[in-house]
């Protein structure tokens, strides 16, 4: 091994919390990468910074270098009320942020956290369709010209055939410069899959815990995207009823009142039955609560529906327990008593943010 | 961990070539010795801080992860890696294309002559390969005798006070060296010493290590506490390797604008008067373009550093001499007027306050030059002085910042000053400035105090001038 794989893993070691407890607190940016508009994602490195005698953030002024008029902005300067809800804006950590499609971030994250490719039940054709603009041709619609190649091409001929001034530098490219982009084909199996996301909106399901969510949802999404060509998703709320929603409502709602587990797991039954039958699809049932259900009896109702209805007929079921400060946490301890068996359901906990990956790779690491 | 190879006949053909290009066009160097390694490997060595061999530590695993997954991603890429030594190594990445190699190649004899020739760097140690294998291998045997946690837990508080040292003892330590002291120097016989030093009579300064610290009134604390405070023998190497590769460093942070500068300087012209092909021009642009692009909110040290070294070529002066005998400070100082402050599109800005952006504030060219040379005073770092080793008689440390507009972070100063506490195993003060107040921060190892002393700093003035 590398010496310096050795300092990365000790330095995981550390960011892990294994050692160096002291050096924790130092730990800045550990949030999960998150979305920004529709493709760019930001990739938190960890850091730890330790103390130094070092000067403040109260820089009042600096130099720079470029145009502008007086009172102009500096670029690179965050606006104000743009990012709302990520926090990260501690000194010292490194935020790369990137644009990548989600087919890449996809992968990126298999192999963050080596899951492996799920083989989907009900083998089908291979489609060719889709693809990615990847390809440069010469020839093809106007509007996929690359801007950037078809100007380096007429910049190059502007020079070759001796028409370039410096003092007048213009580069007007003619047909032959064109480069367009270029799709190049990429067959992937044709199967379809259904993501049920089931929250609890209860009023024990606050802000923080429902941040938890929508990362991993989110996470899920992308990750089972790849995998298959035709994915949709449901969202499925619940408190003491249950009912269907939009994404938008998915996680903006917030609902007060008690839980009753069962009703979100009847109505995820009945949409099985009407709408999407275990012959033609793979399903992917994700369940987030705090863990606390209304009375035992409702439990006992929920163990059976998934025993006896739901898990025959899903890929795999996932709950996911989001811990709060009013959530017992008792919901998992049963269902874990009583199917723990079972090798469809999976039960993951998240303490928080930094949980997220874990639960991830509970979820997801079967490849089934 | 280096895999050396030889370089292949086509770059070896091509480094023979420019290293000649560079020698006529006057640049003078140690020996180059490049290496073709992998991305990776040059990001390993880069978190590494360009040296094969190093301690252990976490640090350098928490830079490695930092460029590995910004490589990985495709958002930084390491072009160029060279390092201070006699011999000079430098590496190159195979992923780069022949032009990218040639644009390395002669950048790095830019620093090469830069680091042979610039007066900061005469006292660094130049067989510093080496000593950073010495110290690695020190720090290992600690680590086996005295257990990883340990021996790591005290070189994190060392090395948290590695800047605590004196940019300028070590070249007036060689001074000294080289003529004994008589009396007082006129400033214009120093700055023909100087010029002596760098045109290469002196001997060769082959073991340098950092001279010995001196007494108090020091900014050295790190040499002070090495030196006197109650360590056992491993713990009181250790403050001296963090030491000594402080030391090594320092230069490279107060010349970083000229140094860069001057390497983007050299590696312009050799490219276009002598290098490039016609089929590579583009690329060349493009890639050097890439290289000194400035944004708006910060100063690029290629770009700034590369327009000031034309301009004094086209004021007409001695562009081997300036190289030779200035830090970041005194070039800019020499070389910015208002004619250059205007071409380079150089502004100041500042943060509104009804909006909370930074805003361009001004181009008024003497107010954007203090501020430049406001912001690089002492390499960027905090002036922290010990001025008293026994304040009150109790023994204990009193440093001072020298305030110069900038204000120290304070919760970090206050953590800081009890690692000093806690090698020095008694309390100790540190005077600093926040909004405008003199504040005295207090630690005897286990908490921070800090007092707000609007009038007693003026007494503790007093004081200290009548001890």
């Amino acid at each position: 091994m590398h010496r310096i794989e050795r300092d990365r893993a000790r330095f995981r070691e550390i960011v892990r919390g294994r050692l160096r407890k002291d050096l924790r607190k130092y730990l800045s940016s550990t949030e999960l990468l998150g979305r920004r508009g529709d493709k760019s994602v930001s990739i938190p490195i960890p850091q730890i910074e330790l103390p130094r005698f070092r000067f403040g953030d109260n820089s009042k002024q600096g130099v720079g270098q470029g145009p502008g008029e007086e009172g102009d902005p500096v670029d690179g300067e965050p606006q104000e009320g743009e990012g709302a809800g990520s926090a990260g804006d501690q000194a010292g950590s490194h935020i790369l942020e990137v644009d990548v499609d989600l087919a890449e971030l996809a992968e990126m994250l298999g192999d963050e956290l080596e899951l492996p490719n799920i083989e989907p039940r009900g083998d089908r054709l291979l489609s060719a369709e889709g693809g990615r603009y990847t390809g440069i041709r010469t020839t093809g619609p106007k509007s996929l010209r690359h801007f950037r190649r078809t100007y380096d091409r007429a910049l190059r001929r502007t020079i070759a055939s001796g028409d370039w001034d410096p003092f007048d530098p213009k580069v007007i490219p003619i047909h032959d410069d064109e480069r367009i982009r270029h799709q190049k084909p990429a067959p992937k199996p044709e199967s379809s899959a259904v993501i049920f996301h089931v929250m609890d909106v209860s009023g024990s399901m606050g802000r923080e815990q429902k941040d938890v969510v929508r990362i991993k949802a989110f996470w899920i999404d992308t990750w089972l995207r790849s995998q298959y060509t035709n994915l949709e998703v449901v969202y499925i709320v619940h408190d003491a009823v249950a009912r269907v929603v939009d994404q938008e409502t998915f996680f903006h709602l917030r609902e007060s009142g008690g839980t009753k587990i069962s009703s979100a797991y009847e109505l995820l039954l009945e949409q099985i039955l009407e709408k999407y039958r275990p012959e033609e699809w793979n399903i992917y049932p994700f369940h987030y609560s705090d863990g606390d259900n209304w009375s035992a009896r409702d439990t006992e109702r929920c163990v059976g529906l998934l025993r006896d209805e739901l898990l025959p007929r899903v890929n795999q079921f996932c709950y996911g327990q989001v811990k709060s400060a009013y959530g017992s946490g008792q919901f998992m301890k049963d269902l874990d008593g009583a199917l723990g068996q079972e090798e469809r359901l999976v039960t993951a906990s998240v303490e928080d943010r930094e949980g997220v990956p874990g639960a991830i790779k509970a979820f997801l690491g079967r490849g089934v | 961990m280096v895999r050396t190879e030889p370089l292949p006949p086509e770059l070896r053909r091509m480094n023979l070539e420019i290293e000649e290009i560079a020698r006529s066009a006057g640049l003078d160097f140690y020996q180059v010795i490049f290496e073709l390694l992998d991305a990776r490997d040059v990001n390993a060595l880069a978190a590494y801080t360009g040296f094969p061999v190093r301690y252990p530590s976490w640090r350098f695993g928490m830079e490695f992860e930092r460029l590995d997954k910004g490589y990985a991603w495709g958002l930084s890429k390491i072009y160029e890696l060279v390092i201070n030594n006699d011999p000079t190594y430098a590496y190159l990445v195979r992923s780069n294309t022949p032009m990218e190699q040639k644009l390395v190649m002669a950048h790095v004899y830019g620093h090469a002559d830069f680091f042979k020739h610039n007066i900061w760097f005469q006292p660094t140690n130049r067989h510093m390969v080496d000593g950073m294998a010495d110290h690695g291998s020190r720090i290992r045997r600690y680590i086996e005798r005295y257990g990883q946690e340990e021996v790591e837990r005290f070189l994190d508080a060392a090395l948290a006070l590695d800047n605590l040292i004196d940019p300028y003892l070590p070249l007036r330590e060689l001074r000294k060296s080289k003529a004994p002291a008589r009396r007082p120097v006129s400033p214009l016989e120093r700055a023909r010493r100087s010029f002596r030093a760098v045109s290469g009579e002196r001997p060769e300064p082959d073991e340098v290590e950092v001279p010995p610290p001196s007494g108090t009134p020091t900014l050295d604390v790190l040499g002070f506490l090495a030196k006197h405070a109650d360590l056992s023998d491993w713990q009181r190497d250790i403050l001296e390797v963090v030491r000594s590769e402080a030391y090594y460093f320092v230069p490279q942070r107060m010349t970083k604008i000229m140094n860069e500068g001057w390497a983007s300087f050299w590696h312009s012209r050799i490219m276009t008067r002598s290098l490039v092909d016609a089929s590579e021009i583009v690329d060349f642009a493009d890639c050097h373009s890439g290289a000194t692009a400035s944004q708006p909110g910060q100063l690029n040290p290629y770009k700034l550093g590369i327009d000031l070294f034309r301009y004094a070529e086209e004021k007409g002066m001695d562009l081997f001499r300036l190289r030779a005998t200035h830090n970041d400070v005194s070039f800019i100082d020499t070389v910015v007027d208002e004619e250059f402050a205007h071409r380079s599109n150089l502004f100041l800005y500042n943060r509104n306050p009804r909006t909370g952006r930074m805003e361009v504030a001004d181009r008024d060219w003497q107010a954007i030059k203090s501020e430049l040379l406001a912001s690089m005073a002492g390499g960027g770092a905090p002036q922290i002085e010990l001025v008293d080793r026994d304040y009150e008689g109790r023994e204990e440390l009193l440093l001072v910042h020298r305030f110069d507009g900038r204000e120290l972070q304070l919760d970090q100063a206050g953590e800081t000053l009890k690692q000093v506490a806690q090698l020095w195993k008694r309390p100790c003060h540190l005077e600093t400035q926040a909004d405008g107040q003199t504040v005295r921060l207090t630690s005897d190892g286990v908490e921070v105090k800090s007092v707000e002393t609007l009038e007693g700093a003026e007494e503790a003035a007093e004081d200290r001038q009548a001890s």
